[in-house]
């Protein structure tokens, strides 16, 4: 039913990966990091977007201008925002990369290979992770025609955006796919396919729950929280432990770093509305951390009495006075505790590596997300 | 004595869809549900069954026993799944309402959840080539991927030069169905041989078969009725594709030209440029261009060591030409 859709998760009409401005620490950590690697990442990527599929779909994207096909919000985001860390993961994939030093075996033929302490096939892997991620960005940005309503401008504005949609993504992926293939390393390219296979499975359910139903724990929190937000990442570094032939060990502290800093971010993301706010109206998702903890606390009897305060006629939301009934428990708290935690467990990660400028930057990562 | 290619194969291809399924085993139910959905064993395992004649042939070509490598079965369920992905992201980008006689997925679940099914079955298929272990298998096949979305973004485009828009049409066709098969072919082949000789005809086999299973499929768009193919026919017209048949007419047809340029988006253009076609000889000479990909076809097989599975490969190209769904 289509109030159904409307109450709960806010759903692609509000869909925007730029909601939540930054902590202003985090971008000088950000641009501080990109020095250490020898680069600005937002250069990654270009060689993809240069090619004639991606220019003819901008083409086609243009004529998208003044619908509210999501796909227009990510594709401006591209053109006009390198600051907001749409390459983050790339960025600790080079980092890590940098942190772990060279491989073990100087009898190995990539040993020399190293430029700025990083390896070619390590480079690649980062740009391959921001291809991935950003793939799904883009096919998340699809939208269920069945929902659409007069509202949302001409059905085949939102056809033709979809179609956009599909077709940039599928290139994005098939150019990671053969971008996996060149590493000659069977185990990458197995790896960094079940991070696509998990990250499918943790995006899987956003947008279709339904603001009363919804189950999740804080435990299955952040198993879902984990594929959809943290899988990709914590492979890939992983991956790139593997690439300079580092034993299980690193790998396994680069895959823990990873996890954890993803998980912060994510908590980070989802509590700056609770803890920042001014008098700014909120909106934020229903999925989000502080308020699936507060769920939990309150109980199904209460959650439900609570949401009838906070509805209007129409059955929608006011997200301001929810999140002011959010903040009287302790959902808020329980999440920053969270956040603290994995933050911290990203910071012992990194412990186990030889100080440098790259585990540096990658620590102060780990303290940023915990900031706000 | 010939064996017919079905028969041959039906042993390895038997719990190939079984086998699929293990490899998109996933906890969330309905996720699951999604994947499996084509893989009911209803489809015509077209693409498994070349696949492993293909491999048997090689494997008899170089000395070792006809019976297929692990390795070389796993191809076989790569290459189906590969496939499968492609049609669910297709039947998004065309908005099809159905496909083998059951409604398309994102007419059941929607578009979102549609793409997601099919970016999973990718993922799967990934790591099973993974798994195989050898990283030129990887690259062959990984290019097929790139292949099919660059087919996918030829078809947003019209060619304005008639000349052109064949060369395209042959192209895209290529990237679109033929690279699948033969760079499958081409895989198994590199499983047991080392002779880059041999990969050659395993891939140009694929390649002129693959052609001509596509021209064959663009003219039953034009001459089968909706029933037998489980979709609707002049299907490719009302999606704005001029495929052989029309490209064809056109010679005893100019009007098709303006047409073809505005992708038969007027009122009525589908059904006059269907009476064109039928009234000109565009079916016919698509179907000698068939034949003449099949005659390649048999021409590179015919060089592999003579098999069982070998001339069932040569058969094979008559039971495409004879295609009726």
């Amino acid at each position: 039913m289509a109030w159904r859709s409307r109450l709960s998760y806010i759903g692609w009409r509000h869909l925007s990966i730029f909601s939540n401005p930054s902590p202003s620490n985090w971008t000088k950590v950000v641009s501080d990091a990109e020095k250490i690697v020898g680069y600005p990442t937002s250069f990654m990527s270009l060689r993809c977007l240069l090619s004639d599929e991606l220019s003819n779909v901008a083409m086609h994207v243009r004529k998208l201008v003044g619908t509210k096909h999501p796909l227009l919000n990510t594709a401006r985001g591209f053109v006009y925002d390198s600051r907001n860390n749409l390459q983050m993961r790339g960025l600790i994939v080079l980092l890590m990369s940098k942190a772990a030093g060279p491989c073990p075996s100087t009898s190995d033929p990539i040993h020399d290979s190293m430029v700025s302490g990083i390896y070619p096939s390590q480079r690649n892997l980062a740009e391959i992770t921001e291809l991935i991620h950003t793939a799904f960005l883009v096919h998340r940005g699809i939208v269920n025609l069945k929902e659409w309503t007069n509202s949302d401008g001409p059905l085949k504005d939102m056809q033709f955006g979809n179609k956009m949609a599909v077709l940039s993504g599928d290139f994005l992926l098939a150019n990671a796919c053969t971008g996996l293939a060149q590493l000659n390393d069977t185990k990458v390219v197995e790896l960094i396919s079940s991070a696509i296979g998990d990250v499918v499975q943790g995006i899987y359910h956003e947008s279709s729950t339904s603001a009363e139903e919804g189950s999740l724990t804080v435990a299955s929190w952040e198993d879902q929280t984990f594929l959809s937000h943290g899988a990709l990442l914590a492979k890939s570094c992983q991956a790139a432990m593997k690439l300079a032939r580092h034993g299980n060990e690193s790998q396994n502290l680069a895959f823990q770093y990873g996890k954890h800093l993803a998980l912060g971010h994510k908590l980070n993301s989802d509590l700056h509305t609770f803890v920042k706010s001014g008098s700014e109206p909120a909106v934020f998702s229903l999925d989000s951390a502080p308020v699936v903890f507060h769920r939990q606390i309150v109980g199904p009897e209460r959650w439900r009495h609570q949401l009838k305060q906070v509805q209007n006629m129409a059955r929608q939301i006011d997200y301001t006075k929810l999140r002011g009934l959010i903040k009287t428990e302790r959902g808020v708290s329980q999440a920053l505790d969270l956040c603290s935690y994995h933050g911290n467990k990203a910071l012992e990660a990194m412990k186990c590596f030889p100080p440098s400028e790259a585990r540096s930057a990658l620590e102060n990562m780990a303290c940023a997300v915990t900031k706000f | 004595d010939l064996k017919d290619p079905f028969s041959l194969a039906q042993k390895d291809l038997q719990n190939l869809y079984e086998d699929i399924k293990k490899q998109l085993l996933v906890s969330k139910a309905e996720l699951n549900a999604l994947c499996d959905y084509y893989f009911d064993g209803k489809g015509k395992a077209f693409r498994p069954m070349i696949v492993i004649l293909m491999a048997r042939a090689c494997n008899v070509h170089s000395n070792k026993e006809g019976a297929l490598l692990p390795a070389q079965r796993s191809i076989a369920m790569i290459s189906e799944m590969i496939h499968t992905a492609s049609l669910v992201h297709d039947d998004v980008i065309d908005d099809s309402d159905t496909r083998r006689g059951k409604n398309t997925i994102n007419k059941v679940w929607g578009e979102r959840k549609a793409i997601l099914a099919g970016d999973f079955i990718l993922s799967a298929a990934s790591m099973a080539l993974a798994r195989i272990g050898n990283t030129t298998v990887v690259s062959v096949l990984s290019q097929v991927i790139e292949d099919l979305v660059r087919g996918e973004f030829m078809q947003l485009g019209a060619k304005e030069n008639e000349n052109e828009r064949f060369k395209h049409y042959l192209e895209k066709t290529f990237k679109k169905t033929a690279s699948l098969i033969a760079n499958s072919c081409k895989a198994v082949s590199i499983l047991v041989n080392s002779d880059p000789e041999v990969h050659e005809i395993a891939y140009q086999y694929g390649r002129n078969v693959g052609i001509a299973f596509q021209l064959v499929d663009d003219i039953l768009d034009f001459t089968s009725s909706a029933n037998l193919l489980g979709k609707p026919s002049a299907a490719d017209l009302k999606l704005g594709l001029a495929t052989g048949p029309v490209l064809f007419a056109c010679q005893q047809f100019p009007e098709l030209h303006a047409m073809i340029m505005r992708r038969f988006s007027s009122d009525g253009d589908v059904d006059r440029a269907w009476q064109y076609v039928l009234k000109s000889d565009g079916v016919e000479q698509t179907n000698y261009l068939a034949q003449h990909y099949c005659q390649e076809a048999i021409g590179q097989i015919s060089q592999l060591q003579q098999s069982t599975e070998r001339d069932a490969l040569i058969q094979l190209t008559e039971l495409v030409l004879r295609r009726d769904k």
